[in-house]
């Protein structure tokens, strides 16, 4: 099942609207409540990997935290139409510290 | 009788000569001073004995005069409400007379000989009559008739009997027996407090004894007619246990021995129990309640009778068909007077120097309890529920006398130090904790409290267990790496252990708590459960179902009254209609 999983994305209307081109399944939300309702019902569909923009991640944080462990489940955060804040960044650096005790993604 | 020598003095112990004409456990009377002691091994011509008083002055030579009765108690009106000593000496007679230290060599008696009963005869001339058929009873306290039984030994006809306001000494009864002998009956009986009384017939408990306390009554109850030990390390709050069954049990009469343990606690039991009200009468609890002293400062073989004592008073209320209860705090204590007489009488010494009979007297106390079909006509039942704290050295419950008790015992109260720490009161630790008593039970609570009792209860207790579970698994990779199923777990465990389990002394609804105020809590909390985890399934986000505002309420619902339970359905509304507020914003 997991090798033809399907894909969705959720955020920013003008970041994920282009995904609507690739097939997959596209919710445009702008607050936290939309973001979670979105999040709850693709999972729910079965799909397995999910980008969000990361402005939305960061505003349905607690809705990101609820499928981390789900390993059926990725959620990837993206750039918004106005670039990246670095919030996918941080996420990474704090697992990396996580799992090896310290920092090694130095900023230089 | 002969006149014994004393030839060895070691503390509390003397070894006499030329006792060879005494008994095992005969009373003996030491020096001029006429000490009270007790024969507790006879070689040959040398009796050893342990004295319940102090010893110092004391020398060899001195005389020993054996009394020829063994240790009794003096059993009738008067015992409730009143303070003895180990050996049944009345402290606030004994007060009255020599002041606040007992001296040496006072003799009182147990029970007032002055004061006059009004005795009401049930039988009349020409009954046959037992031993322990109830002839008639006396109005002992507001809360308390006191059933007059035939002593043990005696049965026949009635001769005379009369209605009368008599001292305990006084004839009121004539009974003559099948060789003509006429035997006349006084409201006072003796019995020795070795021996356990009589009884037609031990049967097994199926009801429990409600005692108000939730942890106890809901998840560890113990049998009307059981046997419990609390075992915990000091600090933990062991007599606050004490106290609060012995205040808040379902049982008529109370019989509190402070064995060994400080002398401020038996003060707050003096100071607290006339003040506080029985749910049952509501007369004070101290008409129900006999009590037991033996400080810690106070000579320590009295200590080693002091729970004799007390089981046989339990005992002669339980006679007259009364539910008894009879708090030991604390019985290490008492083992450990044990320990000293034994190592005095130079016995070989078993584990950490107790005697290796230590388990044998440890049972033979606990043994007494049970609910039994009393001797006489009417077939009437009593029972004694025993209750004992243990004070094991540094909470390690491995020790001798935890372990001795724990064999006997069906229910284990386990105190915790961390609980204690935490602030968590009653410290039972709900994980060690156990009673047998639950399946017994268990018809019994869903009959008279509510059907999905016991359910609710293997709920909570997986809900308690799993969250033990969890807490490793936190303390290990942290709360992220539980799902939220698994948090909104850990946060109804939460509000079992602090809305429910905690439970406050010291307050005056929260200190007792009904069945039915207990079933009504517990169902709320774990309604709260099953809804906040259907809402999860529906997409509502943990913090909306935790931070739901009902939870205060059901926080709060420990101090309801008694009499506002239908606050709780109030509850149970509001909680329904707030979880479907959720899931319709929440789901899809």
């Amino acid at each position: 099942m997991l090798n033809n999983t399907k894909m969705g994305a959720v955020g920013e209307r003008s970041a994920v609207l282009a995904f609507k081109a690739l097939g997959m399944q596209v919710i445009p939300t702008s607050t936290e409540e939309e973001t979670t309702n979105a999040l709850f019902k693709l999972k729910k569909q079965g799909i397995g990997i999910i980008f969000i923009t990361e402005n939305e991640a960061k505003q349905a944080e607690e809705a990101l935290m609820r499928y981390r462990n789900d390993f059926e489940l990725t959620i990837i955060p993206i750039p918004g139409s106005n670039g990246s804040t670095g919030y996918a960044m941080e996420i990474i650096k704090k697992n990396v510290e996580k799992a090896l005790g310290a920092n090694i993604l130095f900023e230089n | 009788m002969a006149q014994g020598k004393i030839v060895k003095v070691a503390g509390p112990l003397i070894v006499a000569e030329n006792m060879a004409d005494s008994r095992m456990y005969d009373v003996v009377r030491v020096s001029d001073k006429r000490l009270v002691g007790e024969i507790i091994e006879l070689r040959g011509d040398l009796a050893s004995i342990q004295v319940y008083e102090e010893t110092a002055g004391l020398k060899p030579g001195e005389p020993v005069e054996s009394t020829g009765d063994q240790l009794s108690v003096e059993l009738g009106p008067g015992l409730i409400e009143s303070i003895f000593d180990g050996i049944q000496r009345p402290l606030t007679a004994i007060r009255d007379r020599v002041g606040d230290r007992i001296k040496r060599g006072v003799e009182v008696y147990a029970l007032d000989r002055e004061r006059k009963w009004i005795f009401e005869p049930v039988k009349s001339i020409g009954d046959k009559v037992d031993s322990g058929t109830i002839i008639g009873i006396v109005q002992e306290t507001a809360s308390v008739e006191h059933k007059i039984m035939v002593p043990h030994g005696i049965s026949g006809i009635i001769k005379s009997i009369f209605a009368s306001n008599a001292t305990i000494t006084e004839t009121i009864c004539e009974i003559e027996d099948e060789k003509g002998n006429i035997h006349p009956i006084t409201m006072m009986q003796k019995w020795p407090v070795r021996r356990g009384r009589p009884y037609n017939e031990k049967i097994s408990p199926n009801n429990p004894m409600v005692t108000g306390q939730r942890v106890i009554d809901t998840f560890f109850p113990v049998a009307m007619g059981g046997v419990a030990a609390v075992p915990g390390p000091f600090g933990s709050g062991k007599t606050v246990v004490q106290h609060q069954l012995a205040k808040w049990s379902d049982a008529d009469i109370i019989v509190y021995v402070g064995c060994g343990e400080r002398g401020n606690e038996m003060t707050d039991v003096l100071r607290e129990f006339p003040r506080l009200h029985d749910p049952k009468t509501g007369e004070s609890l101290m008409r129900r309640t006999v009590l037991i002293a033996n400080t810690s400062d106070m000579p320590v073989a009295a200590r080693e009778a002091s729970i004799y004592t007390g089981i046989t008073i339990a005992e002669y209320y339980r006679d007259m068909g009364y539910k008894v209860a009879i708090m030991a705090d604390s019985t290490s204590r008492w083992a450990e007077a044990l320990r000293e007489m034994s190592g005095r009488l130079e016995e070989m010494p078993g584990e950490e120097g107790y005697p290796a009979y230590l388990s044998s007297r440890v049972a033979e106390f606990y043994e007494r309890a049970g609910m039994v079909k009393c001797l006489g006509d009417d077939g009437r039942v009593g029972a004694i529920t025993a209750i004992g704290a243990v004070s094991p050295p540094g909470g390690d419950i491995s020790e001798p006398v935890s372990q001795a008790t724990l064999r006997i015992v069906k229910v284990f109260w386990g105190l915790s130090a961390q609980l204690a720490y935490m602030r968590h009161f009653p410290a039972i630790d709900w994980l060690q904790s156990y009673s047998l008593y639950l399946d017994r039970l268990s018809d019994w609570y869903s009959n008279n409290v509510s059907p999905e009792f016991n359910d609710m209860r293997q709920k909570a207790m997986n809900i308690l267990q799993k969250e033990s579970e969890l807490e490793e698994i936190v303390r290990l990779v942290g709360i992220d790496a539980l799902s939220w199923k698994d948090r909104l777990t850990m946060e109804v465990a939460r509000m079992i252990r602090e809305d429910f389990l905690h439970q406050n002394a010291f307050d005056e609804i929260d200190t007792y708590t009904s069945l039915e105020k207990q079933a009504a809590m517990l169902r709320l909390i774990l309604l709260y459960g099953e809804k906040g985890q259907q809402a999860l399934d529906e997409g509502a986000n943990l913090s909306t179902v935790v931070d739901v505002p009902v939870r205060e309420r059901i926080g709060r619902s420990k101090y309801i009254k008694e009499e506002d339970l239908y606050k709780f359905d109030e509850i149970e509304a509001e909680l329904l209609s707030q979880v479907t507020a959720i899931d319709e914003q929440g789901g899809l």
